[in-house]
């Protein structure tokens, strides 16, 4: 991998890239760019494969339930427990339901609230730590001491604990993995603030009279972006599996969702007298998009910062 | 290096509060009065009533608190109302098999952590590199719930090579007699060399789906490391004054490896405390993770709320001991402006 191919990489993830000032040039490049971007990504093996495994889960989570158009929650007791078929790919349940269409649906479960989830994470803590990191002061303090109570705890028994208190079920779990994922954007994002607000544009910026509000938005919050996509990323494939654990233990998405660890937890018992294809099915899906993800972000950071300065998850 | 200390730790302790506050907040959310939740749907009106009155609902705010904290640091964690124990009693029953398991598991990741990132840096083949690096990108991805199974499928119910979802020990055997707690050593201690075989037996497979994601984590850490220190102008004089590689590798390349790795300390307690809940169950394995499973189940709130805040104080003091031990060993922690750059 040489030094010209990781510049064209990074290039290539042009939604990384900070927004340029006034336009430029639009239109008439978006499709020779779109296509060269397409090219570099397929030509960098590390970022083109976690990514195409990533959009043909997608695929299958959008047009899966379509295609295969099956109810996944329709019971059928005759037919439980049905190993593999041309009538049900993937088998049946000890209900008799069809095992693909709740893997198809769950993985529409599992991408759209851990992309929620990523999203809310995001937001919350990149705000916090844009705030902290360029107002400062005793706000910073503050905000960053709820961080460190939030720190104190291991990440996946404070989302327990926040779905014990809220109440048990798939949205108050999403609260619970957000919450545990904000201190990390919120720490990475400060430092990030602190380091770009002492570059020397920023003080031109100053200098030629851009207003406090200005620079923050117009310099500030660009240049974080690349941080801000690399954590999501990370905190995406942490989020996936955050919430199938909270589902296996019950805390998550409750019976019958097809949510990918809860069909896990009511397999589980069957596994053990032949019919594993009822945990097994959704647990691969799981472990696909988990390692994909963590690929993929893994390839991100390299292509973004190649000097590996920013925290890893 | 005692203001180091110091201020370490000041900040652990304003961490446990802020946990703990926290935790107060989370729980005092819970829809209902938290006596009734704690007591359970069975309780009589008046155990209701005394339990409002002892932990001072109704009282103001700060006031519930301070018991909420005061019960918690004193040992006060509450009665099961699904088991009519004390937590207390039921935690420090089942804390050595969680114990047991959760040593064994660390050490099982760590030494094939450390000859995992061996093979991959010292070899200098592409080839072993790129497999040790993708089987921890796939044990970052394995939930440890779902490798549970996929072990308890091949190695015991397809190839019959190791116990079920038993427990500790056998159905008919006997737990060796008590002395710490952990089968294994309690074995060792009475001589009983047919029970100790047994106990390893059983924890092999949860050891195994516990640790995977520390597992992957300690072998990505330690290979970067070992890549970055053997580069380091020290190897070459090592080399250069005439050691062999593998010394040079293993006197001054490794010890330097694994000092980074310590940071981890925290992260593989956090990794093994919400996986024990995950993973003992799986295997009917009769530690505090399994016991916590099931007071989710049985909306036993004394039970999970005392684990979630025992979690927490456990989390702060490994990193706190952590970051001390690692000021003890590398003296360039102790400098606040190599600290801080």
């Amino acid at each position: 991998m040489g030094s010209g191919s990781l510049a064209i990489g990074a290039e290539d993830v042009a939604v990384l890239r900070p927004p340029e000032d006034g336009g430029g040039p639009a239109g008439a490049g978006v499709a020779a760019r779109a296509r060269r971007a397409l090219r570099t990504v397929l030509a960098d093996r590390k970022l083109a494969v976690p990514m195409i495994v990533l959009a043909l889960m997608v695929l299958f989570a959008i047009f899966g339930p379509i295609v295969w158009d099956r109810n996944p929650d329709a019971q059928n007791l005759l037919g439980s427990l049905e190993s593999p078929s041309l009538a049900h790919p993937l088998g049946t349940d000890q209900l008799g339901r069809d095992v693909l269409a709740r893997v198809a649906d769950g993985a529409r479960i599992s991408l759209l609230v851990a992309s929620l989830v990523t999203i809310a994470g995001g937001l919350v803590g990149g705000l916090i730590g844009l705030l902290a990191g360029t107002i400062g002061g005793a706000s910073d303090g503050v905000v960053m001491r709820l961080m460190d109570a939030i720190l104190a705890f291991p990440p996946l028994i404070l989302a327990m604990a926040v779905t014990v208190g809220l109440g048990v079920g798939l949205d108050t779990a999403a609260v619970g993995v957000s919450l545990v994922s904000v201190p990390w954007y919120a720490r990475l994002l400060r430092s990030e603030a602190l380091r770009i607000r002492s570059l020397p544009f920023i003080e031109a910026a100053h200098a030629m009279g851009a207003t406090r509000g200005r620079i923050i938005a117009r310099h500030v919050v660009p240049h974080m972006l690349p941080v801000l996509f690399i954590q999501m990323a990370a905190a995406f494939g942490y989020a996936v599996l955050a919430l199938a654990a909270l589902s296996f233990v019950g805390l998550g998405a409750q019976v019958p969702t097809p949510e990918w660890g809860a069909m896990i937890t009511e397999g589980s018992t069957y596994s053990l007298t032949g019919q594993w294809w009822i945990s097994i099915c959704p647990g691969v899906a799981l472990l696909i998009t988990v390692t994909a993800v963590s690929m993929l972000s893994d390839r991100l950071r390299d292509l973004l910062d190649p000097r590996g300065q920013y925290a890893r998850l | 290096m005692a203001r180091v200390i110091g201020l370490r730790l000041l900040g652990s302790i304003g961490a446990v509060l802020g946990a703990t506050i926290l935790a107060f907040v989370i729980m005092r959310l819970l829809p209902g009065n938290p006596a009734r939740l704690i007591l359970g749907p069975l309780a009589t009106q008046h155990a209701v009533n005394s339990l409002s009155q002892q932990i001072g609902l109704g009282r103001p705010i700060y006031v519930q608190y301070w018991r909420y904290i005061s019960d918690f640091f004193q040992g006060n964690w509450g009665y099961s109302y699904s088991d009519g124990e004390t937590v207390k009693k039921l935690i420090v029953e089942r804390a050595p098999a969680t114990i047991e398991l959760a040593l064994f598991s660390f050490v099982l990741a760590m030494l094939s952590a450390v000859a995992l990132a061996l093979l991959a840096t010292y070899s200098h083949r592409p080839i072993t590199d790129r497999i040790v690096r993708g089987a921890s990108y796939i044990g970052f991805g394995t939930p440890p719930f779902f490798l549970a199974l996929l072990l308890l499928i091949f190695f015991f119910k397809t190839f019959h090579l190791l116990p079920g979802p038993e427990g500790r020990l056998g159905v008919q055997a006997i737990p060796p007699p008590e002395v710490t707690g952990l089968y294994t050593v309690d074995a060792l201690l009475a001589g009983q060399l047919h029970t100790f075989w047994e106990a390893v037996e059983h924890l092999i497979l949860p050891s195994l789906a516990l640790g995977i994601s520390s597992w992957s984590f300690l072998v990505r850490l330690l290979r970067a490391n070992l890549l970055e220190v053997s580069r380091e102008p020290f190897i070459t004089v090592a080399r250069g004054k005439g050691l062999r590689r593998w010394t040079a590798f293993r006197r001054h390349a490794l010890p330097n490896a694994f000092l980074p790795t310590l940071t981890a300390g925290g992260l593989v307690l956090g990794e093994f405390l919400a996986g024990s809940v995950l993973i003992e169950r799986v295997f009917n394995w009769p530690g505090v993770g399994s016991l916590v499973f099931e007071a989710i189940i049985k909306q036993d709130y004394a039970i999970v709320q005392t684990f979630i805040l025992l979690s927490a104080v456990l989390f702060v003091l490994v990193n706190l001991i952590v970051d001390l031990l690692y000021a003890v060993i590398d003296p360039r922690v102790r400098i606040p402006s190599v600290a801080t750059a």
